[in-house]
């Protein structure tokens, strides 16, 4: 997220589009203090749901049509004169020209190879002056702008076709289209901030409902200014950590690309193509050299490439994401699965098809704190065990409270936690199961001379072991992350203070160099530093754990600041720029002070031209979007599914898009999987005429491996349920508390209809459209037991990053024969 | 949806409770009519009023035990009398049985030594009787008591029916007067004792009784209004129109007009009435405590 | 636990109540109360009564939204609700042993030494809190942490508040909060808004509720009243009652003349 869950507190308004009361109810208190402060609260979802309850307004939305909404309110900023000018013409790419051959027509840009299903996007780009810089219009009047394209691609999202595509009431649109572009304009005067999660990124334009989200605050010049941003509110306690550290098949740690085998075949092309021309990734490879270092040491040298050709390569951008994986595997081409803290029998998308798939291994491993679904699958309800080939092994994993560690969370903050208790048992951390397995699979391979093994041999694997277990100190595994001076001993390693640090000639060594500052030195962990400011000076807490980068709260802070470096607005002053402030002898005067940690050249002046070397190459004294290569924020950016959001109804949907002639996504993967386990249901299905939407309970976690086996927390929930609205029940005669049976072309589960108010029909386009709603918790493991809601969902993903689109599919439900109702 | 109940909370007071409100309203109604014939009737009311002290003791110990045993830790009876608390009918009623067995303890003993050689205490037979018949006088009130506190308990709990039910406490001290002197013909007929006239005056009184009950019932179910509903229309209607209105209330009054004695060994036509108003004083009883806590 | 101690309150402001249910879950775990059964409610809640296994349970009403201004829409008020901690307490009144007791910090708890489990104080209060535990013979309620406020921690459902809907703190300044926000609550429409718990009810709540609707919407009595307030009534009738069977007795028994003897 760009901001600090705290800073919520500082919001005049607040879009929820989350279920944020619900999953995040922690950091919720902070809304709630904002609303004590007399902010206006919005909730945008199909459910009423508790986050609704303490909202001021609650917009029902059909799933999937969240551009087609976010589309119509920057139109209504961008008609109603809510747009903040200076901010979008300055610090936005809203002002540069684009391409005479760029163009959008009926749902489509320009470039679809409709045989390969995929984009060429060469018009894309900016027209460029001579020196290769983009045009500009900071009058944003030129019509090759990108703030007139916006104009004109936003202006069919006209209040009326909001009503049509998402059924919210023309009047209901009106009044939070005012309410939050409020917060914009001119002369702005207020915040605003939005939150997202998952129901934003389940659907097949995933990505691009984010991106809408955030270009409709940056017209509003709302992010890098307390109480504003975009709150992305992350899953697990560790997720963030995760993604910062490469488990997402694309990325190594500190977000730098997985090599391509074809695109990158050597250290010199991969840096050449991975580092731009400008902005703060120009230090790329100093990162990724000391990333290198550190996993291969000493045998890392400038003549074998720092040991680039040790790192796997990839062979395909785009074959490794867990769908991807799981089709693989059902289609027999994966031998062997480590199931490490997840449990895809029950969270997979299509979860029949991943129990089959699991069935096709010859080995797994489970290791987990419980018995998951996932480690029990050859035993599910209606599988034969003698059926099943698969040989699988449990490992008991010790949780958070019996290990050291760090946990990331969704505001990049990173905490120490200590063990609290010595694991039981054969009980052991994953940071042991995995630092062993390293050990002996070295052992093994310490006498080849395989070229593919070399690897395995270099990488350092030194950590410290402590206590009966011969734990590894996951303390010394921070400090590898945070990053040091090389050297072979631990004892003549020096903790570098500040990525700034990092060196591309091998002599400094940082497994993810935007952690670097979290262990400056050897006694110091500022993630497990515990400082409360209760004055009130410093409400960001710096002094609580350290978020990266170098403990900076509000990313993009510069951006609080007008191009003089005064804030916009004086009650909502971030950082500023200190024109007298004396920076030593020498030197000349001026610094950014302030509440936060600058997102910026600590001493690069307001108005200062670009810098044409040094870290922040390319980087102005106006351009506070420093990791872009043009310092700007990107409304207008080249994914593969567009440069701007364009509405496209989910793959399976109830209705044709009337946007367009485009009904979904043009380059929407759909997996063709054998045997009919990827059926979808057509367009406007007669057999599937609602709209089902999945989400969680704050009293469940997931697929309810940690909660349905907890008795407090399995009391709180013990069946599964299907939210149905008071029409649909009536409609076909169910009662609450009754069974039903609700089914998707790919399954179909059992579970108890809780009828409700809080569910209502939608009119879309003057057409009744129900859609009902059911938790993803259950399985068939623990004290509270029902049938697999992801037997019902699609294998098809966002073309970006493969994410599932299990917020929006269509289903049937029917009244089943009431037996075992408990 | 979403449930809205009412504050209740099921004392589950079960079948003990419904035995010890029934059993000591008979050992207080059986008791109190005694003594009062015993101190103001003749020599037969005298020998009637023996059958009450001797049916009065014996309950009272059931009632004790019945108490014991209703309580989730029994061993621990004896707290009952750790405090005494006004406002308390279970406190004032734990003390009040205290009480109440040690006059049906003395009365029941002296009504057994009425004649003859006496252990312990060497008091001629005039003051025997003398004694019997102040004891019994005074002890009317813990009878009177005993059988009425058990309806002011139901009355002063939060259960809406009964937190509503004004004359509870009145209501079954007739019950209790009635179940009573029934128990008294009851036991006189299984005895065959021969009471003559009296007979006559103890249909005469439960007649009475029974009247003063159907008064009381009929003014507790109007002020009740909706609040009935459980008894008058609910769940237990049946129970409570057939077995406490028409068994325990109409038909004993009926038969009892009817049957008319003046000597000799009493007839099951005597007793017949008793026994029905027993089993209305035991529906009556049951009715009110299986009601109370019902919802829905 | 000097006599002196100032009165202990939680205060609940259900109108930023999430129904997360963190509360009753810090309760089961801080008590240490098993497992128990839930009930198909038809909503969000697993239950609709206390138990001796559930001390605070979150109750869920789907209603009309009360607010004129949201004519029509649906509204989902969540109430945390647990013992009262009544100043005027039915429960400790009924309490024939004296286990019921009101601690130095104005709360009312139960001392399990001393219950033999009569159920008196089940019957006796208005709010349907103690229940009977059959394992132990005993009854059980919210103890308000008396196992915590003395050693000066709050009580743990208040501790774990994520939105601190439930305050834990002392008497005066938190009924100022409470107030307050009534206030608040009314200038942003909700005109039935309430304090429920102030000297108006039973002598004052030591938990009280500022609630956004009618005490009956939240299933909560309107006006609770002291059970034992019937008691001089009810006797003072019984005792004519008795004296009206007594003198029909002395007329039907007395001795009519002759036969008196001795
Ligand atoms: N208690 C608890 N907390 C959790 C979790 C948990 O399991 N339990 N899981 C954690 C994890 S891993 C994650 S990723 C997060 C997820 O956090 P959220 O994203 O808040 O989680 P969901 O409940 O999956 O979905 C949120 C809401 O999206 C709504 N929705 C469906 N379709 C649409 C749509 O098209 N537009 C809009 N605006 N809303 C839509 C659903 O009705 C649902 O209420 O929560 C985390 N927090
Ligand atoms: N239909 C539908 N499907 C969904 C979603 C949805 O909204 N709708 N949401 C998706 C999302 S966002 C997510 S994140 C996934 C989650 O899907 P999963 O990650 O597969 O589900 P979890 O239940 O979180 O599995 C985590 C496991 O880790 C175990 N665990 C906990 N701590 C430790 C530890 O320290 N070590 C080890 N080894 N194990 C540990 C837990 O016991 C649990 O079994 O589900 C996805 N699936
Ligand atoms: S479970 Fe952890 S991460 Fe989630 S809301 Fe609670 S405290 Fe925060
Ligand atoms: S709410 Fe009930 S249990 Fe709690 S103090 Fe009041 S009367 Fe007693
Ligand atoms: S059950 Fe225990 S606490 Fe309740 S009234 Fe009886 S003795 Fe007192
Ligand atoms: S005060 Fe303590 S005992 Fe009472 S509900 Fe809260 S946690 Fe439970
Ligand atoms: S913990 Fe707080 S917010 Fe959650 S249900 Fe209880 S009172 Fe409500
Ligand atoms: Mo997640």
């Amino acid at each position: 997220m760009t901001t600090n869950l705290i800073d919520i507190q500082n919001a005049d308004v607040i879009m929820i589009t989350s279920n944020m009361a619900e999953n995040h109810p922690v950091g919720f208190q902070w809304v709630v203090r904002a609303k004590e402060r007399g902010a206006k609260v919005i909730h945008v979802d199909p459910r009423f749901t508790r986050t609704s309850a303490l909202a001021d307004i609650h917009v029902p939305l059909r799933s999937g049509t969240n551009i087609a909404f976010f589309g119509g309110l920057m139109a209504y900023a961008m008609n109603n004169d809510k747009i903040h000018t200076e901010y979008v013409a300055h610090y936005t790419n809203a002002s540069m020209l684009i391409d005479d051959g760029f163009g959008f027509d009926d749902g489509m840009f320009t470039g679809y190879d409709g045989d390969a299903k995929r984009y060429d996007r060469t018009t894309w780009r900016y027209q460029t002056n001579p020196d290769g810089s983009p045009k500009r219009d900071t009058t944003l009047r030129h019509p090759r702008t990108v703030y007139q394209l916006m104009k004109r691609h936003y202006s069919r999202y006209t209040p009326e076709m909001v009503e049509r595509v998402c059924g919210i009431p023309k009047a209901k649109f009106l009044q939070v289209a005012e309410l939050f572009c409020s917060t914009g304009g001119p002369k702005k005067t207020k915040t605003g901030t939005v939150v997202y999660a998952l129901n934003l990124t389940q659907h097949t334009n995933g990505v691009q409902n984010i991106r809408a989200l955030a270009m409709l605050q940056l017209l509003l010049g709302n992010i890098g200014l307390p109480g504003g941003g975009v709150v992305a509110l992350r899953g697990h306690a560790n997720v963030q950590g995760a993604t910062d550290l490469a488990v997402l098949y694309q990325d190594l740690p500190g977000y730098m690309a997985m090599p391509l085998r074809d695109v990158h075949p050597d250290l010199a092309t991969y840096l050449e193509k991975e580092t731009p021309k400008g902005g703060y990734w120009i230090n790329k490879p100093a990162f990724f050299i000391s990333l290198l270092k550190a996993w291969y040491g000493d045998a890392a040298t400038k003549a074998n490439d720092f040991g680039y050709d040790f790192i796997p390569k990839r062979e395909k951008a785009d074959a490794y994401s867990q769908q991807h994986i799981f089709v693989d595997m059902y289609e027999g081409k994966i031998k062997g699965f480590f199931a490490i803290g997840q449990n895809p029998a029950v969270g997979n998308p299509n979860a029949t098809l991943a129990r089959a798939a699991l069935a096709k291994l010859d080995w797994l491993v489970v290791k987990d704190i419980f018995h998951t679904e996932t480690a029990e699958f050859w035993r599910a309800p209606g599988v034969d065990p003698k059926s099943i080939n698969t040989e699988v092994f449990f490992f008991p994993a010790a949780p958070a409270a019996e290990k050291n560690g760090t946990l990331t969370n969704t505001m990049r903050l990173i905490q120490w936690h200590n063990m609290a208790v010595e694991p039981p048992g054969d009980v052991r951390s994953d940071l042991h199961f995995w630092y062993h397995l390293g050990k002996r699979i070295k052992a093994l391979y310490a006498s080849s001379t395989a070229r593919r093994d070399q690897g395995i041999k270099a990488l350092v694997w030194d950590y410290p072991e402590e206590g009966k277990h011969a734990e590894p100190s996951a303390a010394h595994v921070l400090r590898e992350m945070n990053g040091y001076v090389w050297a072979p001993d631990w004892k003549d390693r020096v903790q570098l203070k500040s990525f700034g640090e990092c060196k591309a000639d091998g002599t400094t060594a940082a497994g993810c160099w935007i952690y670097t500052g979290v262990f400056p030195d050897e006694k110091t962990n500022r993630a497990a530093s515990r400082q409360i400011d209760k004055s009130g000076k410093d409400y960001l807490q710096h002094g609580w754990g350290f978020a990266w980068p170098a403990n900076r709260r509000i990313m993009y802070n510069r951006a609080s600041a007008d191009l003089d470096g005064k804030p916009w607005i004086e009650s909502k002053a971030l950082i500023q720029w200190d024109p007298d402030a004396d920076n030593g002898p020498g030197a000349p005067k001026g610094k950014w002070v302030g509440r936060d940690v600058p997102d910026y050249g600590p001493t690069l002046a307001p108005r200062a031209p670009k810098n044409a070397a040094g870290p922040l190459k390319g980087v102005g004294g106006n351009d506070p979007f420093i990791m872009r290569p043009d310092g700007v924020a990107g409304l207008f950016a080249p994914l593969v599914d567009g440069p701007l959001p364009e509405h496209y109804e989910p793959v399976e949907a109830p209705t044709r898009n009337l946007l367009s002639k485009q009904q979904i996504n043009p380059v929407a993967k759909i997996w063709q999987v054998a045997d009919g386990r990827n059926e979808i249901a057509e367009v406007g299905s007669s057999k599937y005429p609602y709209v089902l939407t999945t989400y969680r309970l704050t009293e469940h976690h997931l697929s309810g491996v940690m909660s349905r086996q907890l008795p407090w927390l399995a009391e709180m929930f013990k069946s599964h349920f299907a939210e149905i609205s008071e029409e649909l029940a009536k409609e076909k005669g169910i009662r609450n508390g009754d069974l039903v049976e609700v089914s998707t072309p790919r399954g179909s589960i059992k579970l108890r209809a809780m009828v409700t108010k809080r569910l209502r029909p939608f009119t879309i386009d003057g057409k009744t459209v129900h859609q009902i709603g059911i938790p993803w918790h259950w399985g068939y493991v623990g004290i509270a037991k029902g049938d697999v809601t992801n037997d019902l969902v699609a294998s098809v993903g966002d073309p970006n990053v493969y994410i599932q689109e299990s917020k929006a599919l269509l289903c049937n439900v029917e009244k089943a024969a009431q037996q075992g109702v408990a | 949806m979403g449930v809205v109940t009412a504050n209740i909370q099921d004392p589950h007071w079960g079948m003990y409770i419904v035995w010890y409100f029934f059993l000591g309203g008979i050992a207080g109604g059986a008791y109190f009519t005694a003594a009062i014939a015993d101190y103001f009737g003749g020599p037969r009311e005298r020998q009637m009023a023996k059958i009450g002290y001797y049916i009065a003791w014996p309950l009272t110990v059931i009632c004790g035990i019945l108490l014991i045993l209703d309580l989730g830790t029994p061993s621990r009876f004896l707290n009952m009398l750790r405090e005494f608390k006004w406002q308390s009918p279970m406190s004032v009623g734990a003390w009040g049985l205290a009480v109440f067995g040690a006059f049906a303890t003395v009365s029941a003993v002296l009504a057994y030594f009425e004649r003859g050689p006496m252990p312990v205490l060497s008091l001629s037979e005039a003051d025997r009787l003398r004694y019997r018949r102040l004891v019994g006088l005074v002890g009317t009130l813990a009878g009177f008591f005993l059988a009425s506190y058990t309806g002011v308990l139901l009355g002063s709990t939060a259960i809406p029916m009964w937190t509503e039910s004004r004359l509870m406490g009145a209501l079954f001290l007739a019950s209790a007067a009635s179940t009573g002197v029934a128990s008294i013909a009851l036991v006189a007929w299984l005895r065959g004792l021969d009471l003559g006239e009296t007979w006559n005056r103890i249909h005469r009184f439960d007649r009475f009784a029974i009247v003063w009950e159907a008064v009381l019932l009929a003014a507790l179910l109007v002020m009740l209004g909706g609040a009935a509903e459980p008894i008058v229309s609910g769940r237990y209607a049946l129970l409570f129109w057939v077995g406490l209105v028409a068994i325990g209330l109409v038909a004993p009054f009926v038969l009892q007009l009817r049957t008319g004695h003046h000597s000799g060994r009493p007839t099951f036509a005597l007793a017949l009435p008793a026994l029905l108003v027993l089993v209305g004083g035991f529906v009556l009883r049951y009715v009110v405590i299986m009601s109370g806590p019902y919802h829905g | 636990m000097a006599a002196t101690m100032t009165q202990k309150v939680m205060y609940t402001d259900t109108t930023i109540c999430t129904g997360c249910r963190a509360c009753m879950v810090a309760c089961k775990q801080w008590n240490q109360l098993p497992y128990e059964e839930p009930e198909w409610t038809g909503g969000y809640g697993n239950r609709s009564h206390f138990s001796d296994k559930a001390w605070r349970f979150v109750r869920f009403i789907e209603v009309d939204d009360p607010r004129p201004s949201h004519k029509g829409e649906v509204q989902w008020l969540m109430m945390s609700d647990v013992c009262k901690h009544c100043q005027q307490a039915g429960c400790l009144e009924a309490c024939p042993t004296g286990a019921i007791h009101r601690t130095a910090w104005g709360t009312v708890d139960i001392d399990q030494g001393i219950c033999n489990g009569c159920r008196d104080c089940v019957a006796s209060c208005p709010f349907g809190v103690i229940a009977f535990n059959a394992d132990t013979g005993r009854v059980n309620k919210c103890t308000f942490c008396s196992d915590r406020v003395p050693a000066g921690m709050p009580t743990a459902c208040a501790k774990t508040c994520p939105t601190s809907s439930i305050r834990f703190g002392d008497k005066e300044p938190m009924l100022e909060m409470a107030r307050a926000r009534v206030k608040e609550l009314k200038a942003q429409g909700f005109e039935r808004a309430n304090l429920y718990g102030d000297s108006d009810i039973l002598g004052g709540l030591n938990a009280f509720y500022v609630l956004a609707d009618s005490p009956s919407v939240y299933g909560l009595p309107e006006r609770p009243e002291l059970p034992q307030r019937n008691v001089n009534l009810d006797s003072a009738l019984a005792i004519a009652s008795s004296v009206v069977i007594g003198l029909a007795a002395l007329v039907s028994f007395r001795d009519q003349g002759a036969g008196r003897q001795g």
